[in-house]
């Protein structure tokens, strides 16, 4: 019997189903049964550090909480949209010109990409430590060179200063991050066919008409899922302003992630810390489920049209 | 010969029978501390390991170098897990709440007792205290140890659950060169009218700091504590309390009692802290005690409030510009008066522990003057005042500073929800420095975040509009 033929027959025979079980079970033990959990215990007062808190039943009363009576949450909240949206922005816009000025100058394409990807090979802690240095008020090189030029005061330093903390946090994810765009966006335009170019510069279309009308549109989906991966992750970020700031001063550096992680793992409570990580969930789904349509968005309108 | 009868000698017989009576008691209680022996009290433990976590500092270290020795005693060995300060808090956090009994003794900073008593987490001493296979007779913690700190640290409800690690306080650090030097001395009393001294009371500190703030040369009067970081809420205690204020109104750690922080004094404490914001490097709100510290081993400013058990690293030339330069004192005095705030570090053994009573032969074995004054002489803080009465230990320069501290430190709350409280007062310590927030707003905000956590167990004395 041919290869073929077997194949056929453990097919037919409903083996498939068995193949997928070991990834269905890894799916279930590590990402359904955790979530599930974390839903189920939002609904209770779990505690680690009060006594008599061992996980009793309170219906919605922690998401009221949240909803009513959580000022910092949703202060927090704010923080992070203004980070995600000021970060990715500015990763998009960067990461846009860079990919164009690299997919443009041909020679030594290969050898700028690699050194550009630095700072996205680094380890988060270790970034934050070297922008430590770099920030630090009494030495930083950065601090230094920023009040040199007059660009800060003399008496200010970027991570103790309330107004320009979030900022420079921006800065750093800019720094770390715009590598990644531009890796993606620069290997969605190596692969965009000639042709429309061709047909658009045979119609005499300006260079900013090309990119405008013909580049744009058909990197979109690649834009979407490069801004969808790093929405989520700038969403979920951490690491660097744990080890900067530590969500100060006061508030201003609150993200979501450092306040779920103050109210779980210092507050030990578990109930309320589960309502703010599911929050946080809920808000990566939303923002997942408006880039997954600009994705789609095209191939629909096709669709439609055929 | 009359014979000897009981009625004709009744003296001689009264006597010789407490003479023999005593004989006896003597016998049995020499014969009782002969008898202990570590070596055999351990002896059905000989082989074990067991485990204990704390945090990296010089005490935890210096331990670490002594404990080879209980090893050749006894045949139990000994493994310190040593980490960052929060990261030895969490680690043994979950370990308790997993119950896998990797520790058999912890050591963990007294504000965190409260919620593993009350959960059951760690035992009462009593059980060996009172077991005479395991109690060394020669060693009495209520005579030994500074009792009021033992009794703030350790004891939870009126009951002994550990023994202090460490005797840990803050108090006043500066630059005695520069107090001893005579230009600064001349430019000083030129400019505020008085000598130039470790600075005594508030003002002084503040005109102290003032005075040595020269930015151009990279050098400031003073560094405050300020990251969002429990550092903070430790500094500023030393502030609260010799201003005369509190957090709460309770004569014990684990009570509860009227919210007293926005009182006119917390107020005052936090005006004047956010005062020395001017005084202090630039990115002071970004240190906490590592970078108050640094600050000061790189000669950088001129003083500050600082913890005893980082003073050995001040003075240690390998790791400190100015060793040998440096002068301590208690905390400058207030309306509270000369006080401080204790923060030592406890034994405590955990009901999940699987070797308790080697656990607790170890700890009191370390608690023992050689080995306390060893340990102390390595960068430990002794909760043994005869530890500080030794030449050696009187000649290191913070000893004198330690030992006011200690007698005339203040508690802090240990109940169950203190945790959270120090991170409320955190935040709100942190949006008054930042400028959020004046020192009235945020002492408000945090007097109503402690209500809504304590509830009717704190009730509000300064009502908030």
């Amino acid at each position: 019997m041919s290869s073929n033929n077997w194949k056929r027959i453990l097919l037919d025979k409903g083996t498939s189903p068995l193949f997928l079980t070991p990834a269905l079970i890894i799916f279930l033990v590590l990402l359904v049964g955790p979530f599930v959990y974390m839903v189920s215990l939002s609904f209770t007062d779990l505690s680690f550090s009060q006594p008599g808190r061992d996980g009793n039943f309170l219906g919605f009363a922690n998401y009221r909480k949240l909803m009513r009576d959580d000022p910092i949450f949703w202060e927090s909240f704010l923080t992070t949209i203004k980070f995600v949206f000021a970060a990715v922005g500015l990763e998009f816009l960067f990461g846009l010109g860079l990919a164009l000025l690299l997919f443009h100058l041909i020679r030594g394409q290969r050898f700028i990409v690699t050194l550009i990807l630095m700072p996205m090979m680094m380890a988060p802690v270790a970034i934050g430590l070297m922008w430590k240095l770099l920030l630090n008020g009494e030495f930083g090189m950065l601090t230094y060179y920023l009040r040199k030029i007059a660009l800060m005061a003399p008496q200010t330093a970027p991570l103790s200063s309330y107004k320009l903390v979030l900022w420079t946090m921006v800065v750093i994810d800019v720094w770390e991050w715009t590598p990644f765009v531009t890796l993606v966006i620069l290997a969605g335009l190596m692969s965009l066919p000639r042709e429309p170019f061709e047909a658009a510069i045979m119609d005499g279309a300006s260079p900013l008409r090309v990119f405008w009308d013909v580049t744009l549109p058909l990197l979109r989906p690649i834009i979407a899922l490069v801004m969808l991966l790093r929405g989520i992750d700038a969403f979920k970020e951490f690491d660097k302003v744990f080890i900067l700031t530590g969500g100060g001063p006061g508030t201003a550096t609150e993200l979501l992630s450092i306040y779920t992680w103050r109210i779980n793992f210092r507050n030990w409570d578990f109930g309320y810390g589960s309502v703010v990580a599911f929050m946080v969930y809920l808000v990566v789904l939303i923002m997942c489920s408006v880039f997954y349509k600009g994705i789609t968005w095209k191939r629909g309108i096709e669709e439609l049209r055929a | 010969m009359k014979g000897f009868t009981v009625t004709t000698n009744k003296k001689w017989f009264h006597t010789s029978t407490i003479v023999c009576g005593l004989a006896i008691m003597v016998l049995i209680v020499y014969g009782q501390a002969q008898a202990w022996d570590l070596k055999e009290a351990a002896k059905p433990y000989k082989g074990d390991t067991i485990r204990t976590i704390g945090e990296a500092l010089p005490p935890l270290e210096a331990l670490d170098k002594i404990k080879t020795k209980f090893t050749e005693l006894t045949g139990i060995k000994v493994v310190v897990e040593q980490y960052a300060h929060e990261e030895a808090v969490d680690k043994v956090m979950l370990d308790l709440n997993a119950r896998t009994g990797r520790y058999d003794f912890i050591i963990q900073p007294h504000r965190e007792l409260g919620r593993f008593a009350e959960n059951k987490h760690v035992v009462p001493l009593e059980r060996f205290m009172n077991d005479p296979k395991l109690k060394d007779p020669d060693f009495h913690p209520e005579k030994e140890l500074y009792v009021n700190l033992w009794k703030e640290i350790s004891w939870y409800a009126g009951k002994p659950y550990g023994f202090p690690f460490t005797a840990i306080t803050m108090f006043l650090w500066y630059r005695v060169d520069l107090v001893n030097d005579p230009k600064e001395r001349a430019g000083f009393k030129a400019k505020f009218g008085y000598d130039l001294k470790a600075p005594q009371n508030w003002k002084e500190y503040k005109d102290m700091a003032q005075w040595f703030t020269r930015p151009d040369k990279g050098f400031y009067g003073t560094a405050i504590q300020g990251k969002r970081h429990v550092a903070l809420w430790y500094e500023w205690l030393n502030f609260l309390y010799s201003f005369g204020g509190d957090v709460l109104e309770a004569d014990k750690g684990y009570k509860y009692g009227p919210i007293i922080i926005n009182s006119p004094e917390g107020i005052a404490s936090l005006d004047y802290y956010k005062g020395l914001l001017k005084y202090s490097p630039s990115d002071t709100l970004n240190y906490d005690w590592d970078g108050a510290m640094a600050a000061m081993q790189q000669a950088r400013i001129f003083e500050c409030i600082m913890w005893n058990d980082a003073t050995y690293a001040v003075e240690d030339p390998k790791q400190s510009t100015v060793a040998g330069r440096m002068g301590f004192g208690m905390v400058p005095q207030g309306k509270g008066g000369k006080v401080g705030q204790v923060e030592g570090w406890t034994y405590l053994i955990p009901r999940y522990s699987k070797h308790k009573e080697a656990a607790y032969l170890f700890i009191q074995w370390a608690l023992k003057y050689p080995n306390q004054l060893e340990q102390h002489l390595n960068g430990g803080a002794s909760p043994r005042p005869d530890v500080y009465a030794h030449p050696h230990v009187k000649k290191l320069t913070y000893s004198q500073a330690a030992m006011d501290t200690n007698s005339a430190a203040l508690p802090k709350a240990t109940f169950p929800e203190s945790p959270q409280m120090t991170d409320i007062i955190v935040l709100a310590l942190s949006d008054a420095l930042a400028g959020k927030k004046s020192s009235k707003e945020a002492l408000d905000w945090a007097a109503l975040e402690i209500h809504k956590l304590l509830g009717d167990k704190a009730p509000l004395k300064y009502p908030v509009k």
